[in-house]
């Protein structure tokens, strides 16, 4: 790069196209700054929420400007990142909410570095979602994960939670191995590492194939889908709830973004292969969520299923589905309805964890609907939203999937797809007959009121709360923009 | 505000009444929710009256938009509407409801709050499945209506209640999930969700792919009639259920499945349903015979009635494939007397089971000396539902018979038996409980009905009397549609012959 194009980007398009990594890079050395003078320990919060407001407002200007390309056309914001961006921006505006009143009296002293961690995650996202160039992707993938390693093992003093940050570490500086030796490969095989400029050469070659398939199985270890789904039951339910929620919702949104931004590397033929691999990552979710009795491991199953689920649209686009933007429409809306509903399921868990594991247990659940009703209507729409039952965001998400592989001629794959997710209702309704059939287990009984809840969770759950009903009831609100 | 929005949505600002009162103030509680129905029924009646048999059309349709599906710029409307097909079962479900909110004042007396609003809820959902007019708009009811009842069975039902509660809503979302391809795939074919537009084209789709949407249509709704050999979910989910959700299940949720089947199977695609008319007559004909059978073998008196309405849904889908102009109206009409008369059925055994806690056959005996106002009604509702003529089931039960014998004798005379095996069960039971000597102590002293659960049955046996002696003005109002529907029929069935036998003149061709 030379300084030209440094110039160039105190241009006004290229300033504002990159406006949000600058506000939360600002946010982020702010709140170092300010964490060095004890007495501006109050201005923590406001902070964090100012400067991922900020960066959220900037980015909904970008989603109606045209798009601006920065740094040699490495860098796009366009409509689509700017949508992925609010996402992020969102998620962890939530899992930050979640995560007040959530740490034990020994690890506050450390909220500081836990929110300097936190906020640096939306930026690598960001850059993720936005990238047009593997290695700008692959500054983005690291300046996420390195932050979410020590996230998951934030609490120190308990073996799981330790456990999940190295297992997370391991196995994610193999993908990101993976991800390095891919695109070594396809800069061999074609000499550029621009996505558009592979996509006018084309992947032709054992060499760059091979590339593809590296990159990709990063990609997909990323997202978690099978068979690179392993790591997750351990690191989701060892990491503090909070972070789950980001790692469950943000992450996977930003793998996903870059993934539909390269799809175009994968043969057309593999639409099967792909279609195959996403019905089997449903299957291992579903039946491994069946078998669980702890509702944060659940979850995490549950996650791979999902993933599987937006994997589906990429076999939709390949096996070519005449709609140009379809696969686009139906990821940002699916993971936009999971965001909201896996933060607020997470969050809810989050709220009713105390110390020790127990409380995200099945038989915990049992009866709450008679201790803390609102909470328990709350995580029910949650699990239908996350069984896609009309009325929640999570039905319109599930349905503009199949419609994508509907319209691409994959009935089949479609219809697999949706008895899938008739096996996935069974545990999200054992959670509902858990909370509302089942009378509260005797030693609970003396908890009649439960563990004080925090305000800022409480606003969180109900934000939550509301958009998925509204991505449900009044879709047109979200849709409108989309189109 | 349009007539058909204000009777949905109703019920469910009801249910958001009852959630805004106190759980302490039960008695408030069901007044909200008796009011809320009754207010519904007005309008159902109402409507009912104000609604023009003869013509084909949709009525008070209502249409706004709703959304837009992206990337192929599908508009979906809300979109709502009443023909001939559907006033009968909307009018059932607001009729029927406020009988069901006053049977509750005898059986539910834990958690009175929440079972009233899934009780509301419930309403809208039905209310919406039988007049959306627009494809998205109606799956949407179609599941959320089922969530209701999921709850009232799993807090409010017997001992196995988990379990008949997690199997009858896995059941039917498999056969929801399976219908939720076939409804993108025929959005996408035709690029609206519009029914009405969708009625009018999608006969035009070749017969292949007609057969597949109809098939993907079919089971959903084949599940929820149930049609064997998808019936073993309702004996659980009826014996396990309370009074209140039996009656809604018999009376209305099951009818969501035979309505789809006349709606979204025949009239959407008549060649399809031509194609797979001996299949369904041939299951609706063994269902009648199958569930029966199962009838005498039960010892619980609630299963008994649970299978006996496999058996009388059996008669619905026999009259509705038969597909001539009898066996669909006495169709539509035999959804509504099986409401009215199962639905009285699962009120009395309510209350007998209130007063004695057992429902098992060989507990009772000689009730009717100790309950006589208890066993004129049941021996009346056996009656109807065992089609005496004069009652409600006799006029349904002879029209789908006729309409079938023309099309099939042989399920038709299948059909007969098991009008014969019917009563025979029906009758077994009415004597093993109400005649003979009073055999158990508890039974001497049984209080007979009170004069609320005399009140809230007195509206379905004027009814079951009233469509018993004079059904025409009931038949009446779906003239106007099936005599489209009928129309429709011929057209496809000659399109249908025609493809099947394409001999005639291109014989003539080979041969000269």
């Amino acid at each position: 790069m030379n300084p030209q194009d440094l110039l160039h980007l105190f241009d006004a398009r290229a300033l504002a196209a990159v406006a949000p990594l600058l506000a939360l890079s600002a946010g982020l050395i702010v709140l170092l700054v300010a964490g060095v003078f004890r007495s501006l320990e109050s201005l923590r919060g406001p902070i964090m929420v100012a400067s991922l407001l900020v960066a959220g407002w900037f980015t909904a200007t970008n989603f109606g400007a045209p798009p601006g390309s920065v740094i040699d056309g490495t860098y796009l914001a366009d409509r689509a990142s700017s949508a992925w961006g609010l996402l992020f921006v969102v998620a962890t505006l939530l899992a930050w909410l979640f995560s007040q009143h959530y740490y034990s009296e020994a690890e506050r002293p450390f909220q500081l570095e836990h929110d300097v961690l936190m906020l640096s995650t939306p930026i690598g996202m960001t850059l993720m979602a936005g990238a047009q160039n593997l290695i700008v992707f692959f500054i983005g993938l690291e300046i996420l994960s390195i932050p979410l390693y020590a996230l998951a093992s934030f609490r120190r003093s308990r073996s799981r939670s330790v456990e999940a940050g190295l297992k997370y570490f391991l196995l994610g500086a193999f993908a990101a191995a993976f991800f390095l030796y891919g695109a070594s490969l396809l800069y061999a095989a074609t000499g550029t590492l621009q996505l558009q400029e592979i996509a006018k050469i084309g992947i032709h070659g054992p060499l760059a194939l091979a590339g593809v398939a590296l990159v990709m199985a990063s990609l997909f270890f990323k997202v978690s889908v099978f068979p690179f789904h392993l790591w997750v039951p351990d690191v989701y339910q060892g990491s503090p709830t909070p972070v789950t929620a980001l790692m469950a919702t943000g992450t996977k949104a930003a793998a996903f973004a870059f993934l539909l931004n390269s799809m175009f590397m994968l043969p057309k033929s593999a639409a099967l292969l792909v279609a195959a691999i996403a019905l089997v990552t449903m299957a291992l979710g579903n039946l491994g969520a069946l078998a669980q009795t702890d509702v944060k491991r659940m979850l995490a199953y549950s996650g791979v299923a999902h993933a599987g689920t937006v994997l589906l649209v990429v076999a939709g686009t390949l096996a070519g589905d005449p709609e140009a933007n379809g696969a686009l429409h139906a990821a940002l809306f699916y993971m936009g309805a999971y965001v909201f509903t896996a933060a607020g399921a997470f969050g809810l868990l989050a709220l009713l964890e105390r110390d020790g594991e127990r409380f995200t247990s099945l038989d915990a659940l049992k009866g709450l609907a008679q201790r803390r009703p609102v909470i328990a209507a709350a995580l029910t729409l949650f699990m239908l939203s996350l069984g896609g039952i009309p009325a929640t965001g999570g039905f319109l998400g599930k349905w503009m999937v199949f419609s994508s592989l509907v319209r691409a001629g994959l009935i089949w794959p479609a219809a697999i797809g949706a008895l899938l997710s008739v096996v996935a209702l069974g545990y999200y309704l054992r959670v509902v007959v858990a909370m509302y059939m089942q009378p509260i287990a005797e030693r609970d009984a003396a908890l009649a009121r439960g563990p004080d809840s925090s305000a800022a969770a409480a606003i969180a759950a109900a934000v939550c709360a509301v958009f998925v009903l509204a991505m449900g009831v009044l879709p047109n609100l979200f849709l409108d923009r989309l189109i | 505000m349009d007539q058909l929005t204000l009777i949905t949505f109703l019920p469910l600002v009801g249910a958001l009444l009852v959630l805004l009162t106190p759980a302490s103030q039960e008695k408030a509680l069901r007044v909200i929710a008796l009011v809320t129905t009754l207010v519904v029924a007005v309008l159902g009646v109402r409507l009912y009256l104000a609604f023009d048999g003869a013509s084909e059309s949709m009525q008070f349709a209502v249409d706004k938009d709703w959304f837009v599906l992206p990337s192929s710029a599908i508009a979906v409307h809300y979109k709502l509407g009443v023909d001939g097909l559907s006033i009968l079962m909307v009018a059932l479900t607001a009729v029927l409801m406020p009988t069901v909110i006053l049977s509750t004042w005898g059986h539910i007396d834990k958690r009175v709050k929440e079972f009233m609003v899934w009780m509301l809820v419930m309403q809208t959902g039905m209310l919406g499945v039988f007049l959306a007019t627009d494809l998205v708009l109606f799956y949407f009811f179609w599941e959320v209506s089922l969530i209701p009842l999921y709850f009232m069975v799993g807090i409010w039902g017997g001992e196995r209640r988990l379990y008949a509660t997690i199997k009858f809503f896995l059941y039917t979302m498999a056969g929801s999930l399976v219908m939720l391809v076939a409804v993108i795939a025929l959005i996408y074919a035709f690029r609206t969700s519009d029914v009405t537009a969708l009625l009018e084209r999608a006969s035009t789709l070749d017969a292949h792919k007609q057969a597949w949407l109809f098939a993907g249509f079919a089971i959903a709704f084949a599940i929820k009639v149930p049609l064997i050999p998808f019936h073993t979910w309702l004996a659980d989910a009826h014996t396990e259920a309370p009074t209140s959700g039996s009656v809604v299940l018999a009376g209305v949720l099951l009818k969501m499945g035979t309505y789809g089947l006349l709606r979204f199977g025949i009239d959407m695609f008549p060649g399809a349903a031509i194609e797979h008319a001996p299949l369904f007559m041939a299951l609706g004909a063994i269902g009648i015979v199958y569930g029966a059978f199962l009838a005498m073998a039960q010892t619980d008196v609630k299963r008994l009635v649970a299978c006996s309405s496999v058996s009388h849904l059996g008669y619905v889908v026999l009259g509705l494939f038969a597909l001539t102009r009898s066996g669909l109206s006495g169709s539509i009409l035999q959804m509504v007397n099986h409401g009215i008369s199962t639905g009285l059925l699962f009120l009395l055994i309510g209350m007998i089971y209130e007063r004695r806690h057992t429902r098992a056959l060989d507990q009772f005996g000689g009730l009717a000396s100790t309950m006589p106002l208890f066993a004129f009604f049941f021996v009346f509702t056996v009656l109807s539902s065992a089609a005496l003529p004069g009652l409600n089931g006799f006029v349904g039960e002879y029209l789908i018979l006729l309409g079938a014998f023309q099309t099939s004798p042989l399920w038709a005379i299948l059909g007969v038996l098991g009008v014969i095996f019917g009563a025979v069960y029906l009758l077994m039971a009415t004597r093993r409980m109400l005649f003979g000597p009073v055999t158990h102590e508890e039974n001497k002293h049984l209080s007979d009905l009170n004069v609320r659960e005399v009140a809230l049955m007195l509206p379905l046996v004027l009814l079951a009397v009233w469509i018993g002696v004079r059904p025409t003005p009931f038949l009446d109002q779906s003239r106007g549609s099936l005599d489209r529907l009928v129309r429709k029929i011929e057209t496809a069935r000659g399109a249908h012959s025609a493809a099947l036998d394409p001999a005639p003149a291109s014989n003539t061709e080979v041969i000269r």
